[in-house]
This record gives structure tokens, C-alpha cells and sequence, in this order.
């Protein structure tokens, strides 16, 4: 009957085959209007005025609010710097500045362009570049003064500043044999989710507002949209539909405060979903990065230093780029043995739409540059890319940078899975048909799990069946399945006789988000910790009924407490459970309240500054090989097959792990070869999914092979860690070290176009 | 927008009458007027392909439909595919082979496959990919659908 | 917005002289995209589904075959009437975007918009077809060079509409093939490059070559198709014939590429192209 390791249907895939997921476009509530957004046509402007007076006049539009009308809460993650509405002036082409709402979508939109706004525009900031110049324009002047979560060096147009430094990376040098250096870049890339993010809201009699959205934590909801109102949490409730996929689009804000804020003026329900153009414009996107990467070895293969410096563009607000950076620059030195390190970041905002969360959150960007010079190493010392990887691994008992514990042998695991099944070392055997160039090529990464706080509530109802409270939003990834998987077995329950409760910040435990790939992990702890309280109370009722010491009391199968070793003397959750809720003691209840408590940095080993996430989480890692084929004639790139292992502790639901492997390896391929937000000036130039392209079934490769390493993680559940994010992380790296493999050509730059990779093959410079 | 009129609109098997202006599509008219949230507008440009319906048994993007030119022509959604409370083979599949995630494209993509299997059915997985190349999938990177759709008919005769 | 079902092609072109912002909607898969992203507001849309014989495809004794405007890419994909190198059309068909789509688009639709990046206007060019229009003023044909007259621009005046388009017979033996780089499958066109060939021994007896994207309209060179006609392929003759297209072209800069990487690729996929058709020339000779 145990359910942890089997790969059993998602709890949650019957409504969605039958159509019936409700998600946030598909809910009504009567008397419901329609929001609709005016954007900022200007990068940067101050706003003189408004004119409203036209859009109200319209019939059917009920509230239009500006700026002006709203308490201009400042929120955000890390910096505190951002405001639902535009105040004073815009910051990026399509920031919200008017809201309306209307009693259907086509009239509000039509609304929102009657507004008039004046605007002064201002000279704008595009990149880094410009941004950090003496005399550029400042996006925000109040930067100095924002609250920010956490301490770092900040000024003009720099919102942050993180830096790690361990060993003696100037000294370290002189031991190289071998140095080399590079300068990389990566693009902007769109989350596209196939649902864009939408939200309702909804305003009682008592002005008690509930909001329904598109998102990743019910509690980030709930405390950006108070912070931006100016709202006691008590006054607001936020409850989650089923979500279209996120991938870090819908962690932090998009719609929802726009969303309360027309509720409560207009006293009626308010939907507000954004359409494709929308989400791709006012929302958030991947970062873009420049990465300075410099990296040495001995003669014999050994990583001796690494020195990084990423220059990160912000855009308008901090969202969630503190993190963001601090975290690539952790994952820096990658899973190898290197003593000495420095990684150093620098952020700054810039006047295009904001930069957040991402899966991979910076992890994938830094791993493009790194794993690419371990490669870069490996030729040139002529040692197998491989074998270099695996003589460096960082192995069970080492240190992360910072000090951190890892607890796993998984990357060894992990290279020796995918060097045997891509059949690495007869690689050379392969055939490349006529008109293409073929090459397998391997990178590898790391990752985390854990980050900030969660609890669990489970209740015995008075038959036995269970009901589990966590705070978990299933954005996709199948965690409501999981979770009742790890309950299920943790009480040796049938998972029919778990129920899995709604996030709803009413009724559930805090948990931070469905974000660095947590829930398993940290809620998943939280859950085994709960299901032991409430074995110890339903055999604390049992030791009573038979006069017995709880200690010769055992969970038998299919909701059972027995005394060992008499097998005819039990009794059923049911039995207890009825006298806990009628006679004795009152309805059984276990919980738990966690936090992860292990230091990112101990000071006697790095020094680190502006280090935004002091307690991290546990490490993971992963081995990537693809099989690589160049068209000759163009350039273009296809990767005719992958293999990416996976260091997950325990597969939960392997099917679901699987899963999330060949999803995040397709858009990790995307991330690789086609995918990129383009500027024309300040405007996003393909806001479309005609003009932005992800992978179609005939792009992504037809065979992912999913190759799950389970080395237990001491404290997860059943001995489980993430996947959400790790996935991704090495594709590109693993792609592009298959082009250099296949043509010779070494690219530093994403994506790597059909141009980049001909005009590379060419040896041509070209204007790109 | 332009006055609605009555439209008699052949959904699932069951005539509807719907008010419905020229301008508005097929996709606002099933989510608005009949309360069929099965097809989703992912984009409204026909290119995800989440809003895909059937017409006379053939896919085509609900989203790029006017209403009122698909008067009287039967069309299928999702929620239609089902017999009651039994699922059909292709939607049992799709379940078992753990191929749906976040569940937005799914609907779309079944559309698609049911009709690929009612002309072929027992398709190669190249077969299927091609078929499939219209319908955006972001979560689970094609795998476990493509083996879910050539596996549906395994139970049955070739 | 006013909608009519004119029954006969007089009812429309009236319909269309008469409304001023209107537009003609065939299969729609453009037009209410277009609606839907707010870029048209079409003051009266004109539906061409109910008039008879603008569906199908069909051979004349000429051996030349007829597409009326309103058949769908799928049917012109899968359709075996054309013949020898005029299957070069249904062979633009297949490409375009993905199967839905094609259940969706007609050829008059998508040839009316002059996409530049679209599918049929090349493998037409490269074929020679004639374009027959209606109008208030009755009939007109005009050769699918003089169709397109600037970006996303058409020789057509507002109260006019494609009736169909005719593909001219093309040798016996030859192959229609259409090359199309683009960044995902189904995508609009990098570029494109519609050939009909015939080869006979290894001497190319019979070339006429088309190139998309490269231009507001198809490019095609009688001086370039000559330098390969009558002579075996090399890479020398074929770079000739490359240098001489992009002489013509005009690419643009823009999300898919840039006008330098077209230049760059035009040449090489000319060659790619001609290769493959010789190849399987070869192998269906053996």
C-alpha cells in the first residue's frame, strides 16, 4: 500500500482531462466587472496629469483609478521600492499607470484608452552600461532610502551589491598552470506559462476583501497587496484556483493589488486577467547578464580558483533580483573542489520592465559561463571534459562556498549515470549525417533546496480519513500529489483517505512559496514532523482503550494502531478518532512550524557582503550530456537526444520527477537556442507568441531520458529533496559545449541563434 | 461593440441559442455565454493552441472563430469528449502516463489528439509530434503526452 | 460591426465597393488574430464561406491546376492533383504554421495579406502562377510577379478580391521542393527558397527558383536560374547563382534575424536545396 517511490496518477489530473480545472479565467462571481490596465507609453516620464473624465463617462465602466487615488504602499521582496500604480512618474514602457473597471473586458479596455495622461518624459537608462555612467539619469531617487531586507552597498543606479570571497583567490593564481577567461552574455527570457497571470477580487460587507489569482503563495499575495494598500492582513484572504504553470512568473506581485484596489472602489467583484502581449510587457522576465568568468587549474587537472563578477540589469523595480544575483554568485564555483573563490555582483536598474524569479534563479546564467570554461580547461589540457568534472566533484562531507554541508555523493552518481547511458566515451563513434556536424556535449550544476519557513496541520476527521493544511500552491509540478503521498505513508494510510486542503491564507500554515524548489523539501519535513504528533496522540488514546504503555504500541497499514506483536489487538483511526471527538481529549491535530536554519555563510571561512538569504538550503546536483547536431548550411541547432541525471535524495513520485526533468531540459533549451526578449529602444519588441518562440513538439528532442540518483538527504521526507528548478540549469552549457564539440566554434552568448552558430562556424564577426 | 444577436450554436451535442455579437469569437462566446472554461485563452493569437476546439470533427483554434460563422456546424470542446462519467481511452492515457502537469494545454492538445486518433489509431510518435506541433506545452516538455497518445489504444485492436 | 454572407462573388465585391472599412474574411486565421491583438476594427467584415466554386482544387485539360481562394492549407497540402514540380505548392502548404492552422487559412486569405515571411508566394512565384481577381468591374488576371507591390502590400484595389490562383503545367519529371529555415517549427520563414527542377543524367534541364523573406515580395531571377540551366551542379555555379539573388534581395533586420544573416544563408541554402532535390531525383531513378 505505500505510495512514496510510486509514480501514481496526479490527484488532480481527472478534472484537468475532463476540462473541469477551474483556473482564475474560468471563475465568476455574480455582479463581476472586468479590469482592464493603462500602461506608461514612456520609459521614463514624470506624470503631470490625468484626465479620467472621458473613461468614467463610458457606460458600463464603474470605477477608474489613478495614481493618485491609491495609498502608495511600497513593496518588494527585497527592496521596498515598487508601488501598485505609478506615482509621480513611470519607469518602464508599460507600467501600469490608470486601472478601470467595467462590466465586461472589451469595455474597460476601451476605457482605459479614453484616460489621458501627460507625461514629461525624461532621459532613460537602457542597460547596465548606461546605467552606472556618472552622469545617468537615476531611475529612482529615492534609492539611498528604500527599505531594504537586508544590508548592502547601494547609490545612484545601483540597487545592489553582493560579493563572496573564500581562500585566496589573487595568490591562488600563481599556482595555475593553466588560466582561463571569458566574457559571457545571456538573455532576457519570457517564463510563458500557457496561462498569463490573472487575479479576482472580491470585497464583503464587513470590507473584508478575497482574492482569487494566478500564483506561486497564497501569503506572498497577502503581504504584497497589504504592504501596497496599506492594508492589515486581517483585512485581506487569498485563496488559489488551479494554476496554469508559473515558473517563477506568479511568485512575487502582478495583478493582484490592481485587482483589490478596483474591488474595493467599485464595491463589486473585479476580474482582472492580462492577455499574452500584457504578460509579456508589465510582468517579469529571466535577467539578463554579463558575466566576467576567470577560472584555473594545475597541469593535472585540478580546479585551483575561480573568480566571477556578474553585471545584472535590475530593471525598473528589485523584485526579486537581489536574490537572484546573490544566488548566482553562490552557485558560481559550481559543484567542484575549488578553494579559492570570488564571486561579486553588481545590480542596476535600469527603465525596462522589472527582472525576477525565474526557474533557476541565476543559477542557470552563472553555469553558462562556468561550465563552459571547464570545458575550456579540459581541452586544453586534453583531459577528457568528464573525467576533469569527476577528479573535482564536490563529494558527500565537503563544504559549499559559504560552508554549507552537503550531504550527498549524488553528483558522482549523477556523471557516472549519463556517461554511461549517452555512451560518453565512444563518442567519438558517433556519425554525424551528411550536411551536419554531431557532438555529444555535458555540463553539470548544482542547486538548492530549502529557503525560509513553512508549517503543516493535519486533522483526523471522526472517521479517520485525514485532512493535510499546508500553505503549498501546486503551480503544475504535481506537489499536491506528492504531499498527500508523504502524509499517506508517514500515517500508513490508503492516499484515498488524505485529503489535501486548498491554500487559503484563512485556513492554511504559512509557507514562503512554491519557489526554490521547497515544497517537497521543507513542507514535506513539515508534514512527517505533523503526521508524528498525530500518531502520538491517536496512540495515546489507544495505550488508554488497552491499558497499555504507548511504547508497545505500533501504525499498522490502512490506518491501524495495534500492540506489537498481538495482531488481533488493534484498533482504527476511525475508533479513535470518534472517542477524541466525543469523549476524550477533543479531535486529533498535529502540526508543525519550520524554518531552515542552516547558515548560507560562516565568517571564519568567507567573507560576504549583501548577502540577501542567510539560511539557504541543502544541495543538490545534476550531469546533463546531449547529442548535438549542427546543420551545416544554416547553423541551426537541434539536440537530437539528452540525458539529464538528477540528484533528488528520494523520487517521491518518480513519474512526476521525470516530469519535471524533461520540462525544465525543454525550456532550458529554449533558454539555449531560441528564445530571447528583444528591445527596440525601450520597447519590448515581440511581446507575442508569434514574435517570442518556445519549442514545439517537433524542436524539443524527441527522447529525454529522466535519470533519477537517489542518495537520501538525511532531514528530507523519506529522504527527498528538490527537482523544480535543477532541470534547467546546465542545458544550455550542455548545448553549447555540444556545438563546440561538433564545429569547433566556442560561443558566449545566448541564444545561440542559427546566426551566431554560422557566422561562428565562419569565423566571420558579424554585426549581432 | 456591435449589437448581439441569437445564435444557434451546436455545442457538445446539445443545441444552445447564445447572444453573440459578429465580433466576438467562439472562445468568448463557449467561456462567457455557455460556461465552457474548457478551452482557455492562452494567447488569442492562435499559436498556443489552448483554446482549440473541434468543428465537424476537425481542430481549429476557438480563439481565431467568429461565433456567429460557426452557426449550426457541430462543434466539440473538452468537456464533451467524455461519455458521462467514463473517460475516453486517449484522456485514461493521458493520466496514466503522467502526462499532464499543470493541465492548462491539455485540454487543447486532447482536442487534437482525439481527432488524430480517430483517423489513426495507433500512431507513430513522429506521427503524433507532427500532429501536436500547434498545441505550446511548457511544463513537461512533450515526453510522457507523445508516449500518451500513441499508447491510447494499446487495449485495443490494431 | 456589420457581417455579411454575400452568396455570390458580385454580392461581395458590391458589398466591398459599398463599406468603406470593410474587410474580406476567409478563413480568418489572420484577420481575427489581427482583430483579437486590437490592430484592425473592421467596420463591416465580409464572409466569403458561402459562395460557391472558391473551394477546390481542380486540373485543367491544360494541365494547369486551379486553387480556388477559399481552399484550405489543408487541402492544398494533402491534395494529389498537382503534378510533377507544381507539387512545389503543396509542399509550401505543409509548412505552414501547424496542422490546426492549416484546418483554418486559405491560400486567398494568406496571399491577400503579402506577409513576406509566409509560404505561398514563393513556391507561386518559382511555379509562375496567375492570380484571377473580381471586382465591381469584373474580372482580371495578373501573374503572381506583379502581385505584390510592397511590404504587406498587394496590386489589389479596396473593392477587389483573389477569386483563385492558377498553377501553370510544369515539365514531366520535375520536382517542386521548398526549403524553409526558421527559428521553430511553424514558424514564419527566415527565409525560404522554392525551387522546381529537373534534372536529367546529372544535367539540370529545367530550373525556376523563388526565394521568401528576403523581400516585401518573392524573389526570382531568370538571369540566375539560367547560370544552372544546362549544366551539371557545382559549387561554383551554384555560389554564382546565390551572389546574383541576394544582389536583388532586401532583408530586413528584425526578431527572427538579420537582414546580414539572410544574405549569409540565402546562398547556402540555395545549394542545401538543390542538392536534396538531386538527390532524390537520383534515388527515385534507382
Amino acid at each position: 500500500m505505500n505510495v512514496v517511490g510510486e509514480s501514481i496518477p496526479r490527484l488532480d489530473a481527472r478534472e484537468k482531462v475532463s476540462g473541469r480545472a477551474q483556473y482564475i479565467a474560468d471563475l465568476y462571481r455574480p455582479g463581476m466587472l472586468h479590469g482592464a490596465i493603462l500602461g506608461s507609453p514612456h520609459a521614463h516620464a514624470r506624470i503631470k496629469s490625468y484626465d479620467a473624465r472621458a473613461a468614467k463617462q463610458l457606460p458600463g465602466v464603474v470605477s477608474v483609478l489613478t495614481g493618485a487615488d491609491l495609498k502608495g504602499g511600497k513593496f518588494g521582496p527585497f527592496i521596498k521600492d515598487e508601488t501598485v500604480l505609478a506615482i509621480g512618474k513611470v519607469r518602464y514602457v508599460g507600467e501600469p499607470v490608470c486601472i478601470v473597471a467595467a462590466e465586461n473586458e472589451r469595455t474597460a479596455r476601451r476605457a482605459a484608452l479614453m484616460i489621458e495622461v501627460e507625461y514629461e518624459e525624461l532621459p532613460a537608462v537602457l542597460t547596465p552600461a548606461e546605467a552606472m555612467a556618472e552622469s545617468a539619469p537615476h531611475v529612482h531617487e529615492e534609492n539611498e532610502s528604500y527599505f531594504r531586507v537586508h544590508e548592502t552597498s547601494c547609490g545612484g543606479n545601483l540597487a545592489w551589491s553582493t560579493s563572496f570571497s573564500e581562500g585566496d583567490v589573487d595568490r591562488a593564481w600563481s599556482e595555475c598552470d593553466l588560466i582561463v577567461e571569458g566574457e559571457f552574455e545571456t538573455q532576457a527570457q519570457a517564463h510563458v506559462a500557457i496561462e498569463p497571470c490573472g487575479a479576482l477580487a472580491e470585497i464583503d460587507a464587513a470590507g473584508r476583501v478575497t482574492l482569487w489569482s494566478a500564483n506561486q503563495s497564497v501569503f506572498r499575495v497577502q503581504a504584497n497587496v497589504c504592504e501596497a494598500l496599506c492594508l492589515s492582513m486581517s483585512k485581506l484572504r487569498c485563496m488559489t484556483p488551479r494554476v496554469g504553470g508559473g515558473f517563477g512568473n506568479k511568485m512575487e506581485m502582478h495583478v493582484q493589488a490592481m485587482t483589490a484596489a478596483l474591488a474595493i472602489d467599485s464595491g463589486r467583484p473585479v476580474k482582472l486577467i492580462l492577455t499574452r502581449e500584457e504578460d509579456f510587457e508589465i510582468v517579469r522576465h529571466r535577467h539578463p547578464y554579463r558575466i566576467r568568468a576567470k577560472s584555473g587549474a594545475k597541469r593535472d587537472g585540478t580546479l585551483v580558483a575561480r573568480e566571477v563578477n556578474i553585471i545584472v540589469d535590475c530593471g525598473a523595480y528589485g523584485d526579486d533580483s537581489p536574490g537572484v544575483m546573490g544566488f548566482s554568485l553562490l552557485m558560481a564555483r559550481g559543484p567542484y573542489r575549488i578553494p579559492n573563490v570570488r564571486a561579486t555582483g553588481q545590480l542596476y536598474y535600469t527603465n525596462k520592465i522589472r527582472f525576477g524569479a525565474f526557474r533557476g534563479f541565476g543559477n542557470p546564467q552563472v553555469s553558462f559561463a562556468t561550465e563552459i570554461q571547464i570545458d575550456e580547461i579540459a581541452e586544453k589540457i586534453g583531459m577528457d571534459a568528464l573525467d576533469l568534472r569527476l577528479k573535482n566533484a564536490t563529494r558527500k562531507g565537503d563544504s559549499w562556498v559559504g560552508g554549507g554541508p552537503v550531504h550527498s555523493d549524488g553528483f558522482a552518481s549523477c556523471l557516472k549515470a549519463v556517461r554511461e547511458s549517452a555512451e560518453w566515451d565512444r563518442r567519438s563513434t558517433l556519425v554525424a549525417s551528411p550536411g551536419t556536424r554531431r557532438s555529444l556535449g555535458l555540463a553539470c550544476s548544482s542547486h538548492i533546496s530549502g529557503l525560509l519557513s513553512t508549517g503543516a496541520i493535519i486533522r483526523v476527521l471522526e472517521d479517520g480519513t485525514v485532512v493535510l493544511n499546508t500553505g503549498a500552491v501546486d503551480i503544475g509540478q504535481g506537489s499536491d500529489t506528492v504531499l498527500s503521498q508523504i502524509c499517506a505513508d508517514s500515517l500508513q494510510i490508503p492516499i484515498d483517505r488524505v485529503i489535501i486542503g486548498s491554500p487559503d491564507t484563512d485556513s492554511s500554515p504559512y509557507n514562503w512559496g512554491t519557489t526554490a524548489s521547497r515544497v517537497t523539501y521543507m513542507v514535506g519535513r513539515a508534514i512527517v514532523t505533523a503526521a508524528a504528533e498525530v500518531e502520538k496522540k491517536l496512540k495515546a488514546h489507544a495505550a488508554d482503550i488497552f491499558e497499555c504503555s504507548p511504547e508497545d504500541l505500533t501504525l499498522r497499514p490502512g490506518g491501524k494502531i495495534g500492540i506489537v506483536g498481538i495482531p488481533d489487538r488493534e484498533l482504527s483511526f476511525q475508533d479513535l478518532s470518534l472517542r477524541a471527538h466525543w469523549a476524550v481529549g477533543g479531535p486529533v491535530m498535529g502540526s508543525a512550524s519550520l524554518m531552515y536554519d542552516q547558515k548560507t555563510i560562516d565568517p571564519k571561512r568567507t567573507v560576504a557582503k549583501g548577502v540577501p538569504f542567510p539560511q539557504i538550503g541543502v544541495f543538490s546536483f545534476s550531469a546533463i550530456i546531449c547529442d548535438v547536431e549542427i546543420d551545416e548550411a544554416t547553423g541551426k541547432t537541434t539536440v537530437r537526444e539528452a540525458w539529464s541525471a538528477c540528484d533528488v535524495g528520494k523520487a517521491i513520485n518518480p513519474g512526476s520527477v521525470e516530469g519535471q526533468i524533461q520540462g525544465g531540459f525543454v525550456q532550458g533549451l529554449g533558454f539555449a537556442l531560441c528564445e530571447e526578449v528583444v528591445w527596440e529602444g525601450a520597447k519590448i519588441a515581440n511581446p507575442s507568441l508569434m514574435d517570442y518562440k518556445v519549442p514545439t513538439t517537433l524542436d524539443a528532442s524527441p527522447k529525454i531520458h529522466a535519470l533519477l540518483v537517489e542518495d537520501p538527504e538525511p532531514d528530507g521526507p523519506f529522504g527527498a529533496k528538490g527537482i523544480g528548478e535543477i532541470p534547467i540549469c546546465a542545458v544550455a552549457p550542455a548545448i553549447v559545449n555540444g556545438i563546440a564539440g561538433a564545429c569547433g566554434c566556442r560561443l558566449r552568448q545566448l541564444p545561440a541563434t542559427p546566426e551566431r552558430v554560422l557566422f561562428a562556424m565562419l569565423g566571420e564577426s558579424h554585426a549581432s | 461593440m456591435s449589437r448581439p444577436r441569437l445564435v444557434e450554436l451546436c455545442v457538445n451535442g446539445t443545441q444552445r441559442a447564445v447572444r453573440a455579437s459578429s465580433e466576438q469569437t467562439l472562445l468568448e462566446v463557449l467561456r462567457d455565454e455557455l460556461h465552457l472554461t474548457g478551452p482557455k485563452r492562452g494567447c488569442n493569437q492562435g499559436v498556443c493552441g489552448a483554446c482549440t476546439v473541434l468543428i465537424d470533427d476537425q481542430p481549429v483554434r476557438s480563439c481565431l472563430s467568429l461565433a456567429v460563422l460557426t452557426e449550426n456546424r457541430p462543434i466539440t470542446t473538452v468537456e464533451g469528449l467524455a461519455r458521462g462519467k467514463s473517460l475516453t481511452a486517449l484522456q485514461q492515457s493521458i493520466i496514466d502516463c503522467g502526462a499532464v502537469q499543470c493541465g492548462f494545454c491539455t485540454g487543447g492538445l486532447l482536442m487534437v489528439a482525439h481527432a488524430l486518433l480517430a483517423d489513426n489509431p495507433h500512431p507513430t510518435s513522429d506521427e503524433v509530434r507532427a500532429a501536436l506541433s500547434g498545441n505550446l506545452c511548457r511544463c513537461s516538455g512533450y515526453v510522457k503526452i507523445v508516449e500518451a497518445v500513441c499508447r491510447a489504444n494499446e487495449g485495443s485492436l490494431p | 460591426m456589420d457581417l455579411f454572407l454575400p452568396q455570390t462573388i458580385e454580392e461581395a465585391v458590391g458589398l466591398l465597393a459599398q463599406h468603406e472599412g470593410a474587410r474580406c474574411i476567409s478563413g480568418g486565421a489572420t484577420l481575427v488574430a489581427m482583430m483579437n491583438a486590437g490592430l484592425v476594427e473592421p467596420s463591416a467584415l465580409i464572409s466569403l464561406r458561402q459562395i460557391p466554386g472558391l473551394a477546390g482544387i481542380s486540373r485543367e485539360p491544360d494541365g494547369s491546376v486551379r486553387i480556388g481562394a477559399m481552399t484550405r492549407h489543408v487541402d492544398t497540402a494533402t491534395s494529389k492533383v498537382f503534378k510533377d514540380g507544381q507539387c512545389v505548392v503543396p509542399r509550401a502548404a505543409v509548412r505552414i504554421a501547424n496542422r490546426v492552422v492549416r484546418n483554418m487559412g486559405t491560400m486567398g486569405g494568406s496571399i491577400s495579406f503579402a506577409d513576406p515571411a509566409a509560404d505561398y508566394l514563393a513556391a507561386l512565384t518559382a511555379a509562375g502562377a496567375a492570380i484571377e481577381i473580381a471586382s465591381p468591374r469584373g474580372k482580371r488576371t495578373l501573374p503572381v510577379s506583379g502581385f505584390v507591390t510592397d511590404w504587406y502590400t498587394t496590386a489589389l484595389a479596396s473593392d477587389e478580391i483573389v477569386t483563385s490562383i492558377s498553377v501553370p503545367a510544369m515539365p514531366a519529371g520535375s520536382i517542386g521542393h521548398y526549403e524553409k529555415l526558421a527559428r521553430v517549427s511553424g514558424d514564419f520563414a527566415i527565409v525560404s527558397i522554392a525551387i522546381i527542377a529537373r534534372f536529367e543524367s546529372d544535367i539540370c534541364s529545367f530550373l525556376r527558383v523563388a526565394v521568401g523573406g528576403c523581400g516585401p515580395a518573392p524573389l526570382r531571377l531568370r538571369e540566375a536560374e539560367v547560370v544552372l540551366e544546362g549544366s551539371r551542379l557545382n559549387a561554383s555555379l551554384i555560389g554564382e547563382a546565390g551572389r546574383m539573388l541576394v544582389a536583388i534581395s532586401d532583408p530586413v533586420d528584425d526578431v527572427r534575424a538579420s537582414g546580414e544573416y539572410r544574405r549569409k544563408v540565402l546562398p547556402r541554402l540555395l545549394a542545401k536545396a538543390l542538392i536534396q532535390i538531386q538527390q532524390t531525383q537520383h534515388a527515385e531513378v534507382a
